[in-house]
């Protein structure tokens, strides 16, 4: 039988039948088993979730403090200026505070951290408002009088803005979208985001970061990173 | 019976020689148990390695790891499907855990073990699929081999008696089988024709879409993401972490990175079987939707049906699930509303959507409250005990169990809407009664009441961005395609030979081969190609020749030798 002479290449052991069209150094059905198998392998490694945040879990994570972002002066994203309903029913935008240092606090009182980080936060929101801060809440996916019932419980008397929907929050999208109930974000004299905590925020961590910021120049905030 | 032996004689040499091949070639590629006496340079360990990798044997223990890898990603709670389980976990075993942790055994498919085993894994598959594939290419553009000496020894052959001479006789087999779109080689006194290249390209389009099927599925795992969110009639949800339940993103997905959308479920309907044998079955549902893209773009409509989902920026919303939501309103012990607003519940069984779920009233004084519940669509009296026999709210009926005391809430954990922690609650000593709209329950003790002000439905909602998916089908239908052109398309091949006669008229063999498994058939193309040959070129019967190949090719023209044609397929592949 005449034969053609095959292009030379290394052949692994398992392509025995080297050289012919055709050749099968695996069996079709195999490659594609296997093929079919890394590829579910790989979809199925698609990272964790980035916050479970119902009101059946919420997103905690479960390293607490682990999620505290602080962002130099000059490397601060803008914040958006958001506007919205209080749960009182007044209207309230966020430039309307400029020249003040924010936290925002996004919570809902369906959700247990929340819960834990809220007398730390009435707390540090009555002592430190004579030193120019202000609070501000995002009740999320919350029902106006569970949070009133919420908020009376706790002694907090700052405002919140109702966000049932998430539109606010959304808004965050193009700077530091928080990313789990509760989130808080401490924001600078000139509007922009400096710090991000993740998760149930402590009063001794967030009150250190509150005065760091407070410390710092707004002139600095547009300048150089130190 | 001589004819049999010979075509025998054939397949055996050819056999034999294809052996000696073979065996050349394995000594080649050999491997050699270490310490080998064979010195490999650096190169060598590295083609050696390489070779190792794309072996079958290291893809099927690696897709054996990677089934083993993925055990305790079902055994331990995971930190990207629970959260909460893992910090139960921490608490439960907290000399454990950090260990486990430090082994990413709480985030198995993200841990850095994890991905190496599937990343050699697709290295071997593409290091398999890949020379392959060039081997492919370089096969499908071989030129058909050189013709045998004596095609009479083929599976199929022929032979006839023409008047022209033989560079004429071939002249016009080379115009005959070119019109048929053979490829062609000819040389001094042959002409060899081969057809059936498609197969290859078959091959190399399976080969190509597979690996292509790969890369479009990995993609969805590094830029998609799924979410999932509950939302009840009346409510409203934007596409942002916060905002949905659950969110599984890609590799490299931000929370940026989701399309800025927000939905509102208007109105949701659903109609059932009301009568006959498949009473209780859902008919349709029908979710009305407004939404918006993006912050400010204008509000648009969609109904939502199961199988028809909503597409919005290239993100997909599927209707996934449906129930209903009952509303309370919670007095506590002092007279102030602690709670007024839906709870989805969970249906337990779906002929009568019985639900059940909790009310948690947290901010209660001066005892927190909870109850547990179970919502009737169509409430019916079931020998004393209350039962739902249709999915429809003809007759809603809710029932509580009413709980007192500490709901855990307040420590920080994490807990489920679904779940109440009873651990520091007690049961209030009142019997639960089956409530209608607008009916309370007063609780002993002065401990609050709870009223049923109404219901409302809900839906769960699927969110899922897959920018793979089109690829993957695509790929997946090509892949099919190219097997299945593989399969159908035989290679064959077809020989002429033109002998001079001493008498002056010219002496024309014919031999065929099918070179493929799935031959049978070309027997009938191959007799079809030689009476075309033959009349055209106004051939007569050949003479019986003293060489004993002329019966055996007569017999193999009209197809009756079915060794021979074994013999012939045994070579295809």
């Amino acid at each position: 039988m005449p034969r053609q002479p095959y292009p030379a290449y290394r052949a692994s052991r398992t392509a025995r039948a080297a050289g012919r069209p055709g050749l099968r150094p695996w069996p079709t059905g195999l490659t594609l088993t296997l093929g079919l198998a890394a590829a579910l392998a790989l979809a199925g490694c698609s990272g964790g979730a980035i916050g479970a945040n119902t009101p059946q879990s919420s997103g905690q994570s479960f390293v607490s403090g682990s999620g505290t972002s602080i962002y130099k002066p000059g490397s601060r994203p803008l914040a958006p200026d958001i506007s919205g309903t209080t749960l009182s029913g007044a209207h309230l935008k966020l430039s309307g505070y400029r020249g003040s240092v924010v936290v925002l606090n996004f919570w809902g009182s369906w959700c247990a951290p929340c819960r834990a980080e809220a007398p730390g936060l009435a707390a540090l929101a009555t002592r430190l408002e004579s030193r120019g801060v202000r609070f501000l809440g995002i009740d999320m996916r919350d029902d106006p009088t569970s949070a009133d019932a919420f908020m009376q419980t706790f002694g907090i008397h700052y405002p919140s803005l109702n966000d049932p929907g998430g539109e606010i929050a959304l808004a965050f999208r193009g700077s530091v979208p928080p990313s789990a109930i509760p989130s808080t974000l401490v924001i600078d004299r000139t509007g922009r985001i400096a710090a991000r905590v993740i998760g149930s925020s402590s009063y001794d961590s967030l009150r250190k970061i509150i005065l760091q910021v407070l410390a710092g120049h707004p002139a600095s905030a547009a300048g150089a990173t130190p | 019976m001589s004819d049999v032996t010979d075509t025998g004689t054939v397949a055996r040499e050819a056999a034999e020689a294809e052996a000696a091949e073979e065996a050349a070639r394995d000594a080649a590629v050999q491997d050699v148990p270490f310490p080998a006496t064979v010195r490999r340079g650096r190169g060598g360990w590295v083609r050696w390695g390489w070779r190792q990798l794309t072996s079958m044997r290291t893809a099927l223990i690696l897709l054996f790891l990677l089934a083993i890898a993925s055990v305790p990603g079902s055994v331990l709670p995971q930190e990207g499907i629970d959260p909460s389980a893992v910090t139960q976990y921490y608490d439960a075993h907290p000399a454990l855990a950090p260990l486990l942790n430090r082994l990413s055994l709480f985030s198995v498919f993200a841990a850095p073990w994890f991905a190496a085993i599937y990343l050699l894994l697709f290295l071997s598959l593409a290091g398999c699929v890949l020379p392959r594939t060039f081997r492919q290419i370089g096969s499908a553009r071989q030129q058909p081999p050189r013709a045998p000496r004596r095609l009479a020894r083929l599976p199929m052959s022929a032979s006839y008696l023409t008047a022209l001479p033989p560079a004429e006789a071939l002249a016009s087999a080379r115009r005959m089988l070119s019109g048929r779109r053979f490829r062609l080689r000819t040389g001094d006194g042959w002409l060899s024709a081969e057809k059936g290249y498609l197969r290859e390209v078959g091959n190399l389009l399976f080969h190509i879409a597979l690996l292509a099927l790969l890369v479009s599925i990995g993609l969805g795992g590094l830029f998609g993401y799924k979410a999932n969110r509950l939302l009840i009639a009346g409510q409203s949800f934007s596409d942002t972490p916060v905002s949905l339940d659950v969110l599984h993103p890609g590799r490299l997905v931000s929370a940026a990175d989701l399309a800025p959308f927000s939905v509102t479920l208007d109105r949701f309907s659903a109609r059932y079987v009301s009568s006959g044998p498949q009473t209780s079955e859902p008919e349709t549902f029908n979710a009305q939707l407004s939404y918006t893209s993006a912050t400010g773009a204008p509000v648009r409509h969609y109904d939502l049906r199961v199988n028809h989902p909503l597409t919005v920026d290239s993100a997909s919303v599927y209707l996934i699930n449906h129930g209903y939501a009952p509303q309370f309103r919670v007095t506590d012990g002092k007279g102030k509303v602690v709670f007024n607003g839906p709870v989805p519940f969970i249906a337990v069984e779906q002929s009568g959507l019985t639900s059940e779920g909790v009310v948690k009233a947290p901010d209660a004084a001066p005892t927190q409250l909870g109850f547990a519940g179970v919502f009737l669509p169509s409430a019916v009296d079931v020998g004393g005990r209350l039962e739902s026999d249709f999915p429809a709210p003809q007759n809603p009926r809710v029932s509580l169990v009413s709980y007192a005391g500490n709901l855990n809430m307040d420590s920080g954990v994490s807990q489920s809407v679904y779940q109440i922690d009873l651990s520091q609650m007690h049961r209030l000593p009142i019997s639960p009664r089956p409530l209608a709209v607008g009916q309370s329950m007063t609780l002993p003790g002065g401990a609050g009441k709870i009223t049923f002000t109404g219901y409302r439905q809900w839906i769960s909602l699927a969110i899922t961005y897959d920018p793979g998916q089109f690829p993957a089908l695509c790929s997946g239908v090509l892949a099919l395609a190219g097997l299945i052109l593989s399969f159908m398309v035989r290679r064959r091949r077809l020989f002429v030979r033109a002998t001079p006669e001493p008498d002056g008229r010219t002496l024309v063999e014919v031999g065929g081969l099918a070179r493929s498994d799935a031959a049978g058939g070309f027997e009938v193309e191959f007799d079809e190609l030689t009476a075309e040959l033959r009349t055209a070129q106004d051939g007569s019967p050949a003479p019986a020749s003293p060489d004993s190949a002329s019966p055996a090719a007569d017999a193999a023209a009209a197809g009756t030798i079915p060794e021979a044609t074994s013999s012939s397929t045994r070579e295809g592949e």
